[in-house]
């Protein structure tokens, strides 16, 4: 331990630009990259028109009129109806709640899982890193879909089942992301330091190592919030999404789908909505990760 | 070397075993088991004969002896039998294999082909307009899910031209064109998602490797650069790409399920999902341990081919064994 108490009181040698804490800095930068700027901007109108969907959905969403099945879009129906008549805009508000509520929920339970495990095992070492490394593999070493028709199975796919069956399932790369966070944090000057003044490994952890780690651990859950939605979509596009009458993106979709000969639109609409939110959710994810590479970051 | 190659078939080895015991917990330990969903179509059923169902199908046995069971039955080619239609699992999955693998394999090579000229090209001239196009192309395909791509395809080709058939299979061997037909959209759209990461890969190193003193090296010589990285960035850039299109291989055993499900197309994915409805365990532990196996036997054969094709690897290895 060379560290002496004199050299201490740098403890973020990191730091060069400005007084902000790590993540707000990284939020500034991204807003000065066009990619940035639009990916953000999708993601919240998605999120805000979901979480104000009872208020802007035009009708009910669950509401059945015979008579006006299968109407293309329209001024009433601007992204038509489907095949019991209901508004297909007013769905796709409401399904967005499922659709953003899962991806979200599932990407803060892989990340939180994820820093836990990868911290532990980063800081523990030896054989305990082994052995939770490996263990992170073998979850790898299947498609998450395939597992994830194998916890559907199990265990029923009603919203919060979902959420958990899809959040534990991207913790192994979350964990992965993370230990090689603490790894490469665990060997600079103020780790050492801080180690050497006796402050608990935990403080040092949680108070010291994941700010430094926050910008790249924020860019893992942007790209898991991509990774569920991709899982929830294809679940529910085969039938094993949350039970109806609510209905997922992915659900539209698959019921589009049956109609694709005679109701183009249907299948359309549901498609682009979930095609636009993983792509933002991505380019949002690179667009941090470029930020926080050095060779691109300047 | 051997020791190397002894190691990682031995590492390989334990993730296989690993893995069964992991499908196989999940499956038995969580709730819901066939005997339920089974005696859920049936009116007045009672206690005693759910129990004498389960005694039947050997689910009442302690859970080691039925690991111990089924693995012994997988070396000797016996995988179980169907809770439902009772074939055995072995007669199930034999005619279904084939097709998923025909799928998988034409869907990546179509990917390979497409995606390997263009990263090279993009890499020769930089900011070009196949440069801008393939990284719009990449960033787009990491995004597009399968099924998205399958459906833009069907209405494209199915609806709209009507050139394509929509579902069904034939065998290559009673009708090579017909098969042909069939398998495109599919294997397109599997194509699709396999594309964009090693397109997105093998730009970034062939970008990275260009800046190498070699090729700087080769220009002050008077070569070309676009010439310079044709001839010797990529083969160094190709190289680590192979890693990639081994996880590519992980990506397409998950999209196919979805693919084959859409088209369907009668491989090991529809068979999956069949069972995932019925909760028939004997068929699904039996299909998803096939397939890890399939994703962990592609890791290992690119590990030991780096191996074989990195020269620097080799001598790394020859030097800590001197």
């Amino acid at each position: 331990m060379s560290a002496t108490m004199a050299e201490v009181p740098s403890t973020r040698p990191r730091d060069d630009v400005g007084e902000l804490p790590a993540t707000q800095r990284l939020l500034t930068r991204l807003m000065h990259r066009p990619l940035g700027v639009v990916s953000l901007a999708i993601l919240v109108l998605l999120v805000v028109s979901a979480v104000f969907a009872p208020l802007i959905a035009p009708h009910s969403p669950n509401a059945i009129s015979v008579v006006d099945r299968f109407h293309g879009p329209s001024s009433a129906h601007w992204f038509g109806t489907d095949e019991l008549g209901r508004d297909l805009l007013s769905r796709l508000l409401f399904g967005g709640r499922i659709a953003l509520g899962i991806s979200f929920g599932a990407a803060a339970i892989s990340t939180i899982l994820g820093v836990l495990w990868g911290f532990f095992a980063g800081q523990a070492g030896g054989l305990l890193d082994e052995l939770l490394m490996r263990t992170v593999d073998v979850v790898m070493a299947i498609p998450v879909i395939l597992f994830a028709l194998v916890l559907v199975a199990a265990f029923g796919s009603d919203l919060p089942t979902l959420i958990v069956i899809i959040g534990l399932l991207l913790t192994p790369a979350s964990a992965r992301l993370a230990r090689s966070a603490v790894l490469a944090e665990i060997r600079s000057d103020y780790y050492r330091a801080a180690v050497a003044l006796g402050i608990p490994r935990v403080r040092i952890l949680f108070g010291e190592l994941l700010p430094n780690a926050a910008p790249v651990i924020i860019a893992r859950t942007a790209l898991a919030a991509a990774d569920a939605m991709i899982i929830e979509a294809s679940l529910s596009f085969i039938g094993l999404g949350v039970p109806p009458p609510s209905a997922s993106w992915g659900t539209l979709v698959k019921d589009g789908y049956s109609q694709i000969f005679h109701a183009l639109y249907y299948v359309v609409f549901p498609g682009a909505v979930i095609l636009l939110a993983i792509w933002a959710l991505n380019t949002l994810g690179d667009q941090l990760q470029e930020l926080l590479d050095p060779r691109t970051s300047r | 070397m051997v020791w190397y190659v002894g190691r990682r078939v031995g590492m390989s080895a334990l993730m296989l075993a690993l893995t069964s015991v992991l499908i196989f917990v999940v499956l038995r330990v969580l709730p819901g088991d066939p005997v339920t969903t089974l005696v859920g179509q049936t009116e007045g059923i009672d206690a005693s004969q759910v129990a004498q169902m389960r005694h039947g199908l050997g689910l009442d046995r302690p859970l080691f002896m039925q690991y111990g069971s089924w693995v012994a039955g997988l070396f000797s080619g016996h995988f179980g039998v169907s809770y439902f239609s009772h074939e055995p699992v072995q007669t199930m999955m034999g005619g279904r294999i084939g097709p998923t693998v025909e799928l998988t394999l034409v869907a990546l090579l179509i990917a390979i082909v497409i995606a390997v000229p263009t990263a090279i090209y993009s890499a020769m001239h930089p900011r070009g307009v196949v440069d801008r196009a393939a990284t719009a192309f990449a960033s787009l395909g990491m995004s597009v899910p399968s099924f998205l791509a399958a459906l833009a395809l069907i209405i494209v080709f199915a609806v709209k031209l009507r050139w394509l058939p929509t579902r069904g299979y034939v065998s290559i061997v009673s009708d090579p064109l017909q098969n042909l037909k069939l398998i495109l959209m599919p294997a397109a759209a599997l194509a699709f998602t396999a594309c964009a990461p090693i397109l997105r890969f093998l730009r970034g190193s062939l970008g990275e490797v260009s800046e190498a003193p070699y090729i700087r090296t080769a220009e002050g010589k008077g070569m070309l650069r676009p010439t310079a990285i044709r001839k010797h960035a990529t083969p160094n850039a190709l190289i680590p790409t192979l890693t990639i299109v081994g996880m590519t291989v992980g990506r397409l055993l998950g999209g196919v399920v979805i693919i084959e499900y859409i088209f369907s197309w009668p491989g090991l994915g529809t068979l999956i999902v069949d069972s995932v409805f019925k909760r028939d365990y004997a068929v699904l532990q039996t299909s998803i341990l096939f397939a890890a196996a399939a994703f962990i036997f592609t890791t290992l054969v690119v590990d030991l081919l780096y191996g074989v094709l990195d020269p620097r690897l080799k001598a790394a290895t020859r030097e800590s064994a001197a």
